[in-house]
């Protein structure tokens, strides 16, 4: 299912948020509001962490994870390690690394699986990446650009990029990641796809202007939408069994 | 935050949007005079690395002659944001080698006014993104109501763009985020007109809540509710460096449109919709922080100025104005070094429409200074 949001006016949620399958961060700041529009979707299954990274709100764009570990960047406080630490699950690693580029989330986009990163990206941080997220890396670029966190997201079930992207390459990526993939749009025609929505597994959060268009290409893309009641009895009608003759 | 770790300089905002480097690819063809008078570039300097707009680009045109040379010497600048930013484009840039006492690079420039479209979407919401507090209102359909008014309303874009879109080619240019990059945007509503719209209900309810005087908030509900049909919100917005030879003409260009709306709407009801008797402004201010302890050592602070206008019209409005309240802003301040005495607030005007010419003659003087 997915949800459409905004932190404080703003709709670039991927900015404030960073969604995995096995936690969920949010930014410090913006009205409760945004807060517990997450909480009441995923508080049951996965944990809700507010944080901020190196001071800053723009957690989403400085920081990568998925299920297997998070990785942060340099100007992460120690404070703001320990509590990450602290409040995500143990199997996660929470990992605090060294590169130039420090603003990971525009830099590597990755799911449970394999994980795309910005040309120029250290070898270190390469193998470090391979290492925490326990991901197979491949140096890519999308339509041109280097930012590939910025300009794509992908979960296990499918991935939304950037709207330019030629068909050759959208077939090369999707054989690299082995989803479906989709060039879309988000937010009513912004191309910056990853800072305009966050999604994992099961659930999607989108920016408030996001259309009525995006939102159902999002849903079908990532597969959101099998996740509903209405699936079981449409689809499987003819599987159950409703009374005993 | 203790934790000994610096924080990183604010990510550069041309990251994202072809903002910057539009800017200096601009056009070579003819070229603006972009003199700064002393006393407005000295008023502009301290604010205008105000974090509440997204940064300028590195430096302001200082002179009109083109030069050929890619210039790799530039003064370091104090806003950090800025020297990540000029490392990718200094290529583009161009400034006069030979000075050597020039800091500054020269970024020719061709800005033209145009009617909002609906393309503009995304360059109006970002300017007007901290219009109100950081309370969420319907901020998306207050932008579409100002891109379907066309006859009254002017954004301001690089000269090209239009040229580009006219041929007809549909989403399929070079670079897709043309159309974006808006520098500035006036225009004017009917309250009463609009008064069923989400947004402007939104907006009402905002200022009503905010006004702290029992006096101004008498004439606010007046205004708002019974006079709203020949009320107008002044909405101008534009950029931190945007250059102000513009500003009177960008005025000029409204009140006209204002009036010969008066004359063209296809209906008397539209016509006398532009009729407007009172316009209502909200707009910020940087007023100083009074702390006690400075008192004891009031010397240094009469030096400086009680309030800051980032936009300098606004003194002029507020001058003119018939009443006037200000309210405190709770969304994340500035943490500028020489901003930390000032605290950012919210400033709401009534000005009568009577008083426009007299702005305008004041305006101009402001300028030619």
């Amino acid at each position: 299912m997915a949800t459409r949001i905004q932190f404080e006016n703003n709709c670039e949620v991927g900015v404030f948020s960073k969604l995995t399958n096995a936690y969920c961060l949010v930014a410090i700041g913006g009205s409760e509001n945004f807060y517990s529009t997450f909480e009441s979707e995923l508080a049951d299954v996965i944990p809700v962490v507010k944080t901020s990274i190196g001071g800053t709100r723009i957690i989403g764009r400085l920081c990568v994870g998925n299920k297997n570990g998070l990785l942060l960047p340099h100007t992460t406080t120690d404070q703001e390690l320990q509590h990450l630490r602290n409040c995500l699950p143990d199997q996660v690693v929470v990992q605090r690394i060294d590169e130039r580029l420090s603003a990971l989330g525009n830099c590597i986009s990755c799911n449970d699986h394999v994980a795309l990163t910005h040309p120029d990206l250290d070898k270190a941080t390469e193998e470090l990446i391979a290492d925490v997220l326990g991901v197979e890396v491949f140096r890519q670029t999308i339509a041109g650009n280097i930012l590939v966190g910025s300009y794509c997201t992908f979960s296990n079930r499918g991935g939304l990029v950037h709207p330019h992207t030629s068909i050759e390459d959208l077939d090369e990526l999707s054989t690299l990641l082995q989803v479906p993939l989709v060039a879309g749009t988000v937010n009513r025609g912004s191309e910056v796809i990853a800072a305009g929505m966050t999604v994992n597994d099961w659930t999607a959060f989108c920016g408030s202007d996001t259309t009525a268009t995006e939102l159902s290409v999002i849903e079908s893309v990532f597969k959101l939408r099998e996740g509903q009641p209405t699936a079981i009895v449409d689809d499987m009608r003819k599987s159950l069994i409703d009374s005993y003759v | 935050m203790s934790g000994g770790r610096k924080r990183p300089a604010p990510a550069p905002f041309a990251g994202f949007s072809p903002f910057a480097r539009s800017l200096l690819f601009s056009p070579a063809s003819g070229y603006c005079k972009l003199p700064l008078p002393n006393a407005s570039a000295a008023a502009d300097g301290p604010h205008q690395e105000n974090a509440g707009m997204p940064p300028p680009p590195p430096k302001r045109a200082k002179q009109a002659e083109p030069s050929s040379d890619d210039e790799e010497r530039h003064s370091s600048d104090a806003d950090g944001a800025s020297g990540s930013d000029s490392d990718s484009s200094l290529e583009c840039s161009s400034s006069d080698g030979d000075d050597a006492s020039q800091e500054l690079e020269t970024v020719q420039a061709d800005f033209a006014f145009f009617d909002p479209k609906p393309s503009d979407f995304h360059g109006v919401r970002l300017l007007l993104k901290t219009y109100l507090d950081s309370k969420p209102w319907d901020l998306t359909g207050f932008v579409d109501l100002i891109l379907e008014q066309t006859t009254v309303g002017t954004v301001v874009k690089m000269a090209d763009d239009e040229e580009e879109e006219g041929e007809g080619n549909g989403g399929d240019k070079g670079d897709g985020g043309n159309d974006d990059d808006l520098f500035g945007l006036i225009t004017v509503l009917n309250l009463g007109r609009y008064g069923e719209n989400r947004c402007i209900k939104d907006l009402k309810e905002y200022l009503l809540a905010v006004c702290g005087n029992k006096d101004s908030e008498k004439k606010l509900k007046s205004l708002l509710e019974e006079k709203a049909s020949s009320v107008g919100l002044l909405v101008c917005r534009r950029f931190v460096n945007f250059p102000y030879e513009m500003v009177p003409k960008l005025y000029d260009s409204l009140f006209d449109e204002v009036s010969w709306a008066t004359e063209d709407e296809p209906t008397q009801e539209l016509q006398d919709s532009f009729r407007f008797k009172q316009y209502l402004l909200v707009a910020r201010i940087l007023e100083r922080k009074t702390n006690p302890k400075h008192n004891a050592k009031n010397n240094k602070d009469d030096d400086e100025e009680p309030v800051i206008y980032p936009k300098l019209e606004d003194e002029i409005f507020r001058e003119l104005s018939s009443w006037s309240f200000t309210f405190p802003i709770r969304a994340d301040q500035s943490a500028q070094q020489e901003m930390k005495n000032y605290k950012e607030m919210g400033l709401v005007m009534c000005v009568k429409a009577e008083a426009i010419p007299k702005f305008r003659k004041r305006l101009e003087a402001l300028v030619s200074e």
